[in-house]
């Protein structure tokens, strides 16, 4: 079609003048700016990094920020135009199916995923992931990709030995095994009983219940009877047991894992018993060791025999810990016992080994028949599609080569199974062509997608009824997995990698500045002696942060409750953080917020803008970052080689730590620093009056005042160096500042009303961007504008809500890997 | 109380001859598949994240408007003037091994040059051009040793991290690499490669280790048959990926080969008790000692004889290692603060402190006595960062080579490298890898052998 292709060129030609006329300043020939020229643009777009360079300049285009503000500025009709070519250039020449690109789609389970799949696959609660090499990771980057996710001899060895602990671990010997129990008491009369939350002393129930002997592999129950003691005001409190290394002697570095939390409450006035479950495998065993008594050389040598113990744990907390208030005004839990007892399981075998070793008319009579039915049924589960005979045929003869060198029929299914376990199908995530297959890669993908492992078994049905291709039908089967709890999951892997939660965990916080901020101190005691292994606050922002994004999905809410909402979750430990006053109790639930709350989205929330900080004072660049990758979509880039540290300034020096935006203005002029710069600081300062640790806080100190730190001898209590602060804190903060479109803010809250007013495209596509990449488990390309695209508009017509969101990817061409 | 990476008095036990490990050197030599007893040549890597502290050289060589100013008490490098070695306070733990240490300024990478501000580590000990297309790293140079020579050891190299795994492009947690696209994992749990290391049969008998062997080589070619009967099933880009598990399927192999070779020899009897494997980044000495006894450990065993170690990534943003200097110093940021603050109270000590650890790693294989010298005679040390005092430039490295006193090498001096006499970095490890006995002819961009630091 000659006119058709004559009209094309000229329209081609139109935008190469745009772009000649306001980019080639900086795009042209030679040395340009982000190594993109866009002088011969779009006519040079041939490879796939030409297409991404579409698509970046498309976006700029877009959203505005380029060309910036200091050069010509096109009219907006021109760049309406400009726009639309382009956007007409990817419809027609790319297409949108980014399946068939030379990305590939298949990638190895991600430890997470590997975790979960296995946990599910042979139901035992087992952690295998930390035996493998850990995976990599970006922040604000999903890293399930196949580029993250890579093989090696290694790695591959080291699911060779997963696979052996797990089979090990599934399957039992026929004859029920020795049980190992352990039982210890607090007698009224003989010993304390009460568990405070610190001052506990010897013989109490913090000493913990010492376990001798246990088996190698085994599901364990141990149970405790307990109740609390509430002084008046106090309503609930985590009792929590852990099992591990002794934590009696140690200050921080014994390893211990969660054996499980009860809340006690202040109607349990009874005592109660309360069970748990987990498996033996997952607890660290303090190996024995042997020491000198009176630590001389000649004392006797005394040997302490490898042990675990089962410690239990009062975590109230309610915020006021660190104020040196006394003992009596804390809940206690008392304690009258906790027994111990493994393997335990109410039938024998128990039920995750006869789920595999099922039983069968052919179990003792033909044991070859049998070995290939336990083969068929496990295979479908682990591979998580139908299994094709010849590979049946295959798992089979290796089960023959083991059962012919042992006769124990356990140990000859327990190698074959744990040949499937380490073998690519199991390993991987394949994409394969087999049109046989199509439904169970579909219902292989929501299920990661959802939650992070393998399809369960309704979902397995409707894939071989071959239902999963009608859009209510998966419509209502993602409605259903969000609301299975394996969905939490998802919204904890989802909200960590999306927003880079972990930083808020490892940044160092400034002690002296935020005293006990980590830790707790009551009366009497000083810095230092710490009551170790009890989570933070910063663990308890950690929680708020997830809980916040999976109420968000859960209750459908839109995606720019992301920037603004008028609930928070908090629990009592955070609202007393944040100066809320009125929450009451240690599980985390949605308070409805005051406008004089300060809070009030992600932006406020303790984890972001901690995790930001350098750990003494608030970073703007650092949460600037945060805000345009996270919230904005933008990439930004690492900062490049050879820029001048800042060190040449002369007020750079580490006390003077409040003179930092004063520093980044100055910054921002020298030319070398300005060109990024620019771009990120004017975000970043709108977060000012939010402190290091993410209290509001709008009143400082007056530049170049030496702040002290917390000093135990001046400041009687917490309190009086809290009043220290406010009292030397004279000058409003300035959160002023000038966004590179040139509008002017003056608090977050600006900040948060300009982004839902003039950003909330951008912030609705970077959601949809950020969902389905995690969904597609992939990096997105030039070849998925136009899916994003049509996925904001349909947001967009369902009000932006983020689970009807997740919904509309599930049903997406490229999500069910259809051809468009 | 903190536990001690060595319990009292087993340091003293251990000091000196290695008296734990109860096996002879000579006899672990017979172990090699040489006829002849041949001593080892070893190598070793370490890599230490965002620079270090030298004020009057910013950009890594001396600036000459400083140049009049007497050489900086705290400074990374340890004197002035080329030629042979004083100590100033931060390279103070070497002192007492001056005779093995030499400092070379005004190498780097050009693979290395345009990498973001701390991608370079990525590329430390391989030299490769990553900013091409592919983004791809190559092989790294224990590696290239460990291709030729690796099959004389239990192991053919000893990958070791702080973080552990691979990490990601351009912030590797690795400092070895197979060949492109393939970074191994670095290990970073002490218990778990002093098992790997001392304990690879799990206490089984050599029975049914060979059965175990046996096995798995029958599996594997099972597991081949099965992943290559998929490969028809898949596109072409997905055929790629499902390539890097055969590729680690053959890996184990050789793996498994190797161990097949290696169960007649006795293991080395090396007594765990005198380290604790548990210890943790919490407490960063003790951490650290304990890596570094398990690297000396394996080298004095010959159980492998080359070796990496990334004491810290460039990415410790996420891990406890970023707090260090807090730990030991109160400093109230992280580790990569320091490199953009360079705060002068703190920089040199944190310097210093991370030479003693690799002081005190040097130390124990100068102390170990090997035939007519020492261990540290005949490993070749390297320690140094990709970037010098400014916090993201990538040029002109502080490094420091020491050891290999019998492989040639002649210490005690400070070499510049500078203006016209500016060479890759990759000429160093040509001559590394020619003075351990593996005859390349060319490593990343070398462009010949370092004649300064050998022997004349």
């Amino acid at each position: 079609m000659p006119i058709a292709a004559a009209q094309n060129l000229s329209n081609n030609d139109q935008q190469t003048d745009f772009f000649h006329r306001y980019c080639g300043d900086c795009h042209g020939e030679t040395d340009p700016k982000a190594e993109t020229s866009l002088l011969h643009f779009p006519h040079s777009a041939s490879t796939e990094k030409d297409w991404d360079k579409v698509v970046r300049a498309l976006t700029k285009l877009q959203s505005g920020s380029m060309p910036p503000l200091d050069y010509p500025q096109p009219l907006p009709k021109e760049r309406e135009a400009a726009v639309n070519q382009l956007r007409l250039k990817l419809r027609n020449e790319l297409g949108s199916d980014s399946n068939k690109t030379l990305t590939p789609n298949s990638r190895r389970l991600s430890n997470f995923e590997y975790e979960n799949t296995i946990q599910d696959l042979l139901g035992i609660d087992l952690h295998l992931a930390k035996h493998l090499p850990e995976d990599p990771s970006k922040p604000y980057r999903f890293n399930q990709t196949p580029d993250f996710l890579r093989m090696t001899g290694e790695r591959l060895q080291r699911y060779q030995e997963n696979a052996r602990r797990a089979l090990d671990a599934v399957i039992v010997d026929p004859t029920p095994p020795k049980i190992h129990q352990a039982r210890r008491e607090w007698i009224p009369e003989k010993n304390p009983r009460e568990l405070a939350i610190e001052g506990n002393k010897r013989g109490s129930p913090a000493d913990g219940l010492s376990i001798k002997t246990w088996p190698t592999h085994g599901t364990y129950r141990v149970r405790i009877k307990a109740s609390g003691k509430f002084p008046e005001g106090t309503t609930d409190f985590p009792l929590r047991l852990v099992m591990g290394y002794s934590l009696a002697s140690d200050i921080g570095a014994a390893p211990f894992t969660t054996v499980g939390t009860v809340y006690l409450k202040k109607s349990d006035d009874h005592s109660q018993v309360y069970e748990f479950f987990g498996r033996i495998e997952n607890h660290p065993s303090e190996p024995e060791r042997q020491y000198r008594r009176g630590g001389t050389r000649t004392g006797n040598l005394v040997t302490i025999p490898e042990a675990m113990v089962i410690t239990p744990q009062n975590l109230f907390d309610d915020g006021t810990l660190n104020d040196r208030l006394d003992l009596a005004t804390r809940p206690t839990a008392v304690i009258d016992w906790i027994d111990f007892e493994s393997p335990w399981s109410e039938t024998w075998p128990p039920p995750h080994h006869q789920r595999i070793l099922f039983d069968s008319p052919m179990q003792n009579k033909d044991s070859a028949s049998y070995a290939r039915q336990v083969i068929e049924t496990f295979l479908g589960r682990a591979f998580r599609r139908p299994v094709r005979k010849e590979e049946i045929d295959r798992y089979v003869r290796i089960h023959e080569i083991h059962h012919l060198e042992t006769d124990n029929f356990e140990e000859a299914i327990r190698k074959t199974l744990a040949a499937a376990l380490s073998s690519s199908n199991f390993l991987y995530h394949i994409n394969s062509k087999d049109v046989s297959f199509q439904q169970f890669q579909i219902a292989n993908r929501l299920s990661y997608f959802l939650w992070g492992s393998m399809p369960d078994e309704p979902l397995f049905e409707i894939a071989t009824a071959g239902q999963l291709n009608d859009p209510k039908v998966i419509e209502s089967q993602v409605r259903r997995m969000l609301a299975d709890p394996k969905s939490r999951r998802f919204i904890d892997q989802l909200s960590r990698q999306w927003l880079g939660l972990d930083k808020c965990i490892s940044i160092p916080i400034h002690t002296k500045r935020f005293p006990r901020f980590l830790h707790l101190v009551s009366r009497g005691q000083h810095a230092g002696d710490e009551v170790p292994f009890r989570p933070t606050i910063r663990d308890a922002m950690v929680e708020e942060t997830i809980a916040y994004v999976g109420e968000l999905i859960d209750s459908n809410q839109t995606c720019f409750s992301l920037i603004d909402s008028d609930f928070a979750m908090l629990n009592e430990r955070l609202a007393s953080h944040y100066g809320i006053t009125d929450v009451r109790g240690h599980q985390i639930r949605r308070v409805q917020l005051t406008p004089k709350s300060s809070l009030g989205g992600l932006m406020t929330h303790g984890s972001i803008l901690t995790g930001n900080s350098t750990g003494s004072v608030p970073h703007p660049v650092y949460r600037a970052v945060w805000l345009r990758e996270a919230i904005l979509g933008d990439e930004v880039r690492d900062p490049p080689a050879d820029v001048p540290s800042l060190e040449e300034n002369p007020t750079d020096k580490k006390d003077q730590t409040l003179t930092f935006a004063e520093r980044l203005n100055l910054h921002r002029t020298k030319t070398s620093c300005r060109e990024c710069h620019a771009w990120l600081d004017p975000w970043g300062l709108a977060f000012e009056q939010y402190d290091a640790i993410g209290r509001f806080q709008p009143m400082v100190p007056p530049m170049n005042t030496r702040i002290r730190g917390y000093d135990p001898k001046k400041d009687e209590t917490l309190s009086d160096y809290t009043k220290y602060l406010t009292q030397i804190s004279t000058v409003k903060v300035s959160a002023s500042s000038t966004l590179p479109d040139g509008t002017v803010i003056n608090s977050l809250e600006d900040l948060k009303a300009y982004l839902l007013t003039k950003k909330s495209n951008q912030v609705a596509t970077s959601v949809v961007r950020r969902l389905l990449s995690y969904a597609l488990g992939r990096d997105l390309n030039a070849h998925d504008y136009l899916t994003i695209e049509s996925l904001v508009e349909k947001s967009k017509s369902n009000g932006y809500r983020l689970q009807d969101l997740i919904v509309s990817i599930c049903q997406s061409p490229v999500f069910l890997n259809q051809a468009q | 109380m903190k536990q001690k990476s060595w319990h009292l008095n087993r340091r003293e036990l251990l000091r000196g001859a290695g008296a734990a490990i109860s096996l002879p050197l000579l006899e672990s030599m017979c172990w090699s598949n040489t006829a002849a007893p041949t001593l080892p040549k070893r190598m070793m890597v370490s890599y230490f994240s965002y620079g270090a502290y030298m004020p009057e050289a910013k950009s890594g060589v001396p600036d000459q408007r400083l140049a009049d100013q007497p050489h900086p008490d705290w400074s990374w490098w340890p004197c002035k003037n080329p030629g042979p070695l004083s100590f100033n306070e931060s390279s103070s733990p070497f002192e007492p091994l001056k005779h093995y240490v030499s400092y070379l300024q005004g190498l780097d990478h050009a693979g290395g040059w345009k990498l973001g501000g701390h991608s370079s580590g990525d590329v430390f000990a391989t030299g490769a051009d990553m900013t091409g297309l592919d983004k791809t790293n190559n092989i790294s140079i224990d590696q290239v040793a460990a291709r030729l020579n690796g099959h004389q050891t239990r192991y053919p190299s000893l990958v070791l991290g702080t973080e552990g795994g691979t990490g990601s492009y351009g912030r590797c947690k690795t400092l070895s690499h197979l060949g492109p696209g393939r970074p191994i994992p670095s290990l970073n749990k002490p218990r778990e490669i002093f098992d790997r290391l001392f304990r690879p049969y799990d206490g089984q008998d050599k029975t049914s280790v060979q059965q175990n062997l046996k096995n798995q080589t029958s599996l594997l070619d099972l597991v081949l048959e099965e992943s290559r009967g998929l490969q028809n099933r898949l596109g072409a880009a997905d055929q790629r990926k499902l390539d890097e598990y055969l590729q680690s399927v053959r890996e184990v192999e050789g793996r498994v080969a190797r161990s097949s070779r290696w169960i007649d020899r006795e293991l080395p009897s090396v007594d765990a008790s005198t380290l604790n494997l548990e210890v943790t980044e919490e407490d960063p000495e003790n951490f650290l000692r304990c890596m570094y006894d398990l690297i000396f450990l394996a080298l004095q065993t010959d159980t492998t004889r080359y070796a990496t170690f990334m004491l810290e990534s460039e990415q410790s943003g996420a891990s406890e290692l970023q707090n260090y200097a807090h730990y030991l110093f109160g400093y109230s940021g992280n580790t990569h603060d320091i490199s953009h603050k360079r705060p002068d109270d703190i920089s040199g000590r944190w310097d210093q402190w991370r030479a003693k650890q690799h002081a005190y790693f040097l130390k124990r294989l100068r102390d170990t006595p090997e035939a007519d010298g020492n261990m540290l005679d005949r490993t070749v040390v390297l320690w140094g960062s990709a970037h010098p005092h400014q916090a993201h430039n990538t040029r002109n490295y502080p490094i420091q080579l020491a050891g290999g006193n019998q492989l040639g090498f002649q210490h005690g001096h400070l070499h510049q490298f500078i203006g016209d006499r500016k060479v890759p970095l990759a000429n160093l490890f040509l001559s590394m890898l020619h003075s351990v006995g593996i005859p390349v002819d060319q490593f990343a961009d070398s462009t010949g052998e370092m004649s300064e630091i050998f022997q004349p």
